[in-house]
């Protein structure tokens, strides 16, 4: 073992007190490793499962009973359908992927920043087996249909207590706990990321995920539940509320787990790297905090001329673009860093990884404020643009930033050179062109399909009313993102072998250097507040130009928790001024009397829906645009949704709305779609749910259903709440199957999970037309006419 | 940042001078943020406020339930406009039939609605045939106007009154009547009675 003494730097700007005793102390390398392995394990993963999923929207047949039959004798087939596997897909890209990334990140630079081991060697581990757990239990419940059907928040209730734990208990305690023993006065920026990044992820969560789990309910009535129901649980919120927190939540899970910690990970990784000092203080130090502060308004731009009300729409575009700079500051941070350095770029494949990592960085934040104007918004909403924009940002951003990082550990944690230099080049290049087949041709779809959708020809007719048209035009650019998404896996491949092969070659014990530092003294003295550089004698314009200068700001930077405490009033201030309107005015969701509760069999059906993740691929929200309203039918109101527990709106329409699909086809046309859509439209791309005919429908468990729906303010008349579910939903099962039968279709499914599933279809959008009684027919006109109302009066 | 000497100051070589601060070898800049950065910040903050003020504040700004409205008023003039409202009456169903324009609008209500069922081209997949001469609910041509309304066949067919607009169900009934007769790829088999021909006029 050796000794080393750690840099010190030249001249403090401050007095110590009584300098603290050496201490001599290590570093845990081992957990970082560990967070390695897990990077490179799930990318894989996430990386394949990506694949499979965009091979199904180019080959449908493919995984589905309807093609390649005898897959199913290896595999379930729905258990891999498109609904359960594309959440499976973007939650191990985030979490797992680059998740297990950041946390590698964050324990190798805290450690150093800090001059100061993790606070705890068991707490690390406990972070990190929970964490892959975590994964585990996702990997194997979200292929179950065990989902909460919010995007990026699938995962349901026990796992989100996992969640909790492992990410405020485990991580955030070791993580704080360092600050605490650190031995570095001041924190560097990279830790001020960290902070945020800990801090409004745990209120994100809590707050989206807040949930009525079926047990819970269940135990409160009286009632038993089992099987996969143990998991399952409906948010507290409804409809608009629950849209705006799905959102808030959505937007900033990109924000503070995708960028704020890639951010540090940049601040960290590439100035040591480059081996060049950070291009500006004083400009870390801006963006930073408009960064934290700006980011969390701009949710409701995903929401854009949906039922949400125009003011939250207008804070999020507002915020949105005001985002821009600040985020652009890191970009110009980054790049700027490597002044002077761009010869080493040429020859050094790490910086070219992060070089480009901060370009797209730069490109997708540029396009976020963009796509997040209204009337740019109206094009691209639904459309595969949005999913050109985050895989810019994924591929681009959060994987070659993690690849950098992982090719700069490699030989640092191993102890031994890089395997292969020139895989690693090799990698760099493959990637790249993978990312850009990926991007551009799905931006081709996006725009492609987003300009059909609204075209209309000269005699005022859709010019492509069949939807499907619109989803055929679109297979020859999936074919080029499977090329791309191919490439960039097979890089992925080389960079698991090539960091595999550098781990085998490791020394047979590493050496763990031995460091030395001084403990913090208790009293430190801060060097004198710099005086005003104007001239001016007015004694504000004095004050002004002081506090400009920042030294505050060095001040903040040795209080870990006011520094904490700041951070987290900005993020919180920032969400209750729009979550707090969102939920108290009572104009913003327009009551309309003839919108019922879903009936028992349909509250069934609406959590097969959820199961089978069908708001994957169909929108239930239909905006106030022309040519929407022309394919869909009558726009969306917001009072159309207050019982819905979960919002099931969308965010993309790989298949067409459904919001007004109650009533449109017969009952044996849903059930024949649903066995095998390509029975009806040739051209379909939608998985085939035969198993829907055959399995039976949970008759029991619907009362509990009920009652929990009734627990969070569904109004339930008493006969159904006090036992009638269950025959109600046989009675109105009984009837449909029957029309079913003289409609020609199949006989004796009465029992079955698919007559609950048209039974919710046959309603959606049907109640704004529903008869509420005669005696209120007034009343029925004035609801159902209360989303034209005066337009003012809805602008705001 | 809090010595005069870091501010602004350059080194000989044209670099910015570097803070004192030093973190595991890392060391920063003392540059200053870049001026158009805060030029394209202050820029979109003062867009935000012009752009709140004209929106939700000023009469100049229209919403888009607005320019929907505006639509509404303006596509139904130019569909219909030489018409005004039209009733589901034999004449006007011929006369639609005989518009070459209504036909087409009407074809593409058609295959946004219909052709899931019925077709592209009428023949049928698990909706009737709308191209032979058997009709199983229909004897005259408003009739079918009838059916799309309120739906048949133990709502096998649904009903379209709340979904389609009136005027649009009548030549919605009038291009479903003119497919009687033509010749569809792959038609479903013949269902119902054979009922005379449309009236000419």
């Amino acid at each position: 073992m050796s000794v080393q003494a750690t840099n010190e730097a030249g001249a403090l700007s401050g007095a110590e007190g009584d300098s603290g005793a050496m201490e001599r102390f290590s570093y845990d390398d081992k957990i970082v490793r560990m967070f390695v392995g897990a990077t490179i394990l799930w990318g894989v993963v996430a990386m394949l499962v990506g694949l499979i999923v965009a091979l199904q929207l180019a080959v449908p047949q493919l995984l589905n009973k309807s093609g390649f039959g005898w897959l199913t004798l290896i595999v379930n087939t729905e258990w891999i359908s498109f609904g359960r596997l594309r959440p499976l897909h973007t939650n191990a890209a985030i979490f797992a992927f680059a998740g297990n990334a950041i946390f590698a990140a964050i324990y190798y630079s805290t450690q150093r920043l800090c001059k100061a081991r993790m606070f705890s060697d068991i707490l690390g581990r406990l972070h990190f087996w929970g964490w892959q757990a975590i994964i585990v239990s996702a990997a194997l419940t979200l292929p179950l249909g065990i989902t909460q059907s919010k995007e990026y928040a699938e995962l349901e209730w026990p796992i989100d207590l996992a969640i909790a734990v492992v990410w405020v208990g485990f991580f955030g305690v070791n993580f704080f706990g360092t600050l605490v023993k650190r031995r570095e006065r001041h924190m560097y920026v990279a830790l001020w990321f960290y902070i945020a990044t800990i801090v409004t992820v745990a209120m994100l969560h809590v707050f989206n995920n807040l949930t009525l789990p079926m047990v819970i309910a269940g135990a409160i009535n009286g009632q038993s539940v089992t099987g996969a129901d143990i998991a399952k649980s409906w948010p507290v919120y409804a409809g608009v509320q629950d849209a705006f927190m799905q959102w808030w939540y959505g937007h900033n899970a990109v924000a503070f787990f995708l960028t704020t910690p890639f951010l540090g990970l940049m601040y960290y990784f590439l100035p040591k790297a480059a081996e060049k000092p950070v291009y500006s203080y004083r400009l870390s130090i801006v963006h930073f905090w408009s960064l934290v502060f700006i980011y969390i308004w701009a949710g409701p731009h995903h929401l854009h001329y949906t039922a949400l009300p125009a003011w939250a729409s207008t804070l999020g575009m507002l915020f949105s673009l005001m985002l821009w700079m600040p985020s652009w500051g890191g970009m110009i941070n980054g790049l700027l860093t490597l002044r002077g350095a761009w010869n080493k770029v040429a020859s050094d494949p790490i910086l070219k990884f992060f070089v480009v990592g901060i370009t797209f960085y730069g490109m997708s934040t540029f396009e976020g404020p963009m796509l997040s104007i209204k009337s740019i918004n109206a094009l691209t909403h639904y459309t595969d643009w949005t999913i050109a924009h985050v895989h810019g940002g994924a591929l681009g951003w959060n994987g070659f930033m993690t690849f950098g990082m992982l090719y700069w550990l490699a030989p640092r944690l191993f102890q031994t050179p890089l395997w292969s230099r020139k895989m690693m080049a090799a990698h760099f290049w493959l990637g790249t062109i993978g990312i850009v087949l990926y991007v551009l041709s799905i931006y081709a779809a996006g725009l492609t399909q987003g300009l059909m959708w609204r075209a209309f020809d000269e005699s005022g007719r859709l010019a492509y009313p069949d939807f499907v048209e619109t989803v055929t035009a679109l297979v020859p650019m999936y074919w080029v993102r499977v090329v791309g998404g191919t490439l960039y896996l097979v890089g992925m491949l080389m960079c698991g072998l090539n960091i595999g092969m550098t781990w085998a070659r490791r020394p047979k014990t590493y050496d763990v250097p031995v460091y030395e530092a001084p403990a913090l003294s208790k009293v430190y003295v801060d060097p004198p507040r710099p005086g005003s550089r104007l001239e001016a004698n007015v004694g504000l314009g004095h004050k002004a130009d002081t506090f400009i200068q920042g030294w505050w700001h060095r001040v903040w930077e040795r209080r870990p928790m006011k520094f904490t405490v700041w951070v987290f009033i900005a993020v919180a201030v920032a969400s209750l001024f729009e979550i707090i309107p969102t939920f108290l005015i009572r104009s913003n969701v327009p009551t309309i009397e003839s919108v019922k509760p879903y009936t028992p069999l349909e509250l069934a059906g609406r959590d097969i829906y959820i199961a089978e993740g069908c708001y994957n691929c169909h929108s239930q929200m239909i905006r106030p645009i022309w040519a929407e309203t022309k394919r869909y039918g009558e726009y969306s109101k917001p009072g159309e949704f207050v019982y819905d527990h979960p919002f099931q709106w969308g965010s993309r329409r790989i298949g067409p709305d459904l919001a007004r699909v109650g009533g449109k086809q017969s009952h044996d046309w849903q059930v024949r779609h649903l066995e095998d859509p390509r029975q009806l439209i040739p051209q379909s791309l939608m998985p085939a749910y035969p198993h829907l005919l055959k399995q039976d429908l949970d008759f029991a468990s619907i009362q509990a259903r009920v009652d929990a729906m009734a627990m969070l303010g569904v109004p339930y008349a008493e006969a159904v709440r006090q036992g009638g579910a269950e025959r109600l939903a046989r009675a109105q099962a009984e009837r449909i199957a029957s029309e079913l039968e003289a409609q020609g279709g199949y006989p004796g499914l009465a029992g079955k999970k698919a007559i609950a599933m048209v039974a919710y279809l046959q309603r959606l959008g049907t109640d704004i037309h529903a008869p509420v009684g005669v005696e209120e027919e007034s009343a029925t006109a004035d609801a159902s006419s209360s989303g034209e109302t005066p337009a003012k009066e809805e602008k705001r | 940042m809090n010595s005069t000497q870091n501010h602004g100051a350059h080194s000989p070589s044209g670099q910015a001078s570097l803070m004192e601060h030093e973190y595991d070898g890392i060391r920063e800049y003392d540059n200053p943020t870049p001026g158009w950065w805060h030029a394209l910040f202050l820029a979109s903050v003062f867009f935000s406020i012009c752009y709140t003020a004209w929106y939700h504040v000023s009469p100049l700004s229209s919403s888009i339930w607005d320019k929907w409205r505006a639509s509404e008023v303006e596509e139904f003039a130019r569909i219909f406009g030489e018409f005004g409202d039209l009733e589901p009456d034999t004449p006007t169903l011929i006369k639609m039939m005989n518009d070459e324009r209504m036909m087409a609008v009407a074809q593409g209500i058609f295959q946004g609605n219909c052709a899931a069922c019925h077709a592209k081209d009428g023949g049928g997949i698990n909706g009737v045939n709308l191209t032979d001469d058997h009709y199983k609910t229909v004897k005259s041509l408003p009739d079918i106007f009838n059916v799309i309304t309120r739906g048949a066949a133990n709502g096998a067919m649904p009903a379209w009154e709340n979904m389609i607009s009136k005027n649009e169900r009548v030549i919605l009934a009038s291009y479903v009547a003119s497919l009687r007769g033509t010749k569809p790829g792959a038609a479903r088999p013949a269902e119902g009675e054979v009922i005379p021909a449309w009236p000419i006029e």
